[in-house]
């Protein structure tokens, strides 16, 4: 399944649907560079469709937080699924879910 | 169950079918299919990407059983010697700005399953993991 993009003024969001292994982790790096060229100040990686990440994701996730943090800019993931909230959760990730989308407990 | 993967990351999508199918059969809960499709991936990943001096075609064999509320797991690979244990743990309350990129995938098995093993035989690599399940 693609990633796909909705971009309005600088606030982009992209959906990563299913399974986010190497090879969609390198396709979603792709995306946010071409976010970024683009000017974007926002980037929402929303991951409410998605089941799986694995370590290569969160690292692009992190890699890319950091260089929109450092440039005043935001890169965070929206509404994650359940599989999504455990992994980062488990991977001390928590804090790249967008504030109100973090789980309560 | 056995299954023979060769060292080509389009393999992990196959064997990420399979564990769904397995975990279908066994009535596994979501969260302990996850931790299995995980621990697999985290650890073949490793193997396929980092485990080989050369891109000739190796098989990984992988060992699966369940018995007794009891998941056990058994990779073996010919790559280079390999323990994943002698990595140091991670420490997951730093903060997002000074964290290492690296170390997670072993973080990631660690944090999966209840018992991990590893011995070097005959040349060959072999991580038991061990798992009790809902």
């Amino acid at each position: 399944m693609p990633i796909t993009k909705i971009a309005s003024a600088d606030n982009w969001e992209l959906t990563v649907p299913g399974r986010i292994d190497g090879a969609v982790a390198n396709q979603l790096e792709i995306e946010i560079l071409g976010a970024m060229r683009a000017g974007a100040k926002e980037i929402f990686i929303n991951l409410s469709q998605a089941d799986f990440i694995c370590s290569a994701g969160i690292r692009v996730l992190l890699q890319y937080y950091r260089q929109m943090k450092n440039n005043q800019k935001v890169l965070l993931v929206t509404r994650p699924s359940p599989n999504i909230t455990s992994i980062l959760d488990m991977t001390g990730f928590i804090d790249l879910i967008v504030e109100g989308n973090r789980p309560t407990t | 169950m056995n299954i023979s993967l060769r060292n080509d990351p389009v393999e992990l999508s196959r064997l990420a079918e399979i564990l769904e199918e397995f975990g279908r059969q066994h009535g596994l809960t979501q969260r302990d299919l996850l931790a299995l499709d995980l621990s697999l991936h985290e650890h073949l990943t490793n193997i396929i990407n980092y485990g080989y001096d050369n891109t000739k075609p190796r098989e990984i064999q992988i060992r699966l059983r369940l018995g007794d509320r009891l998941l056990h797991l058994e990779v073996e690979d010919d790559a280079r010697p390999f323990n994943p244990l002698e990595r140091p743990p991670i420490d997951t309350t730093v903060p997002l700005d000074q964290k290492p990129l690296g170390g997670l995938g072993i973080h990631i098995i660690r944090r999966s399953m209840d018992q991990l093993e590893y011995r070097r035989d005959g040349g060959r690599n072999i991580l038991t993991m061990r798992k009790r399940i809902a």
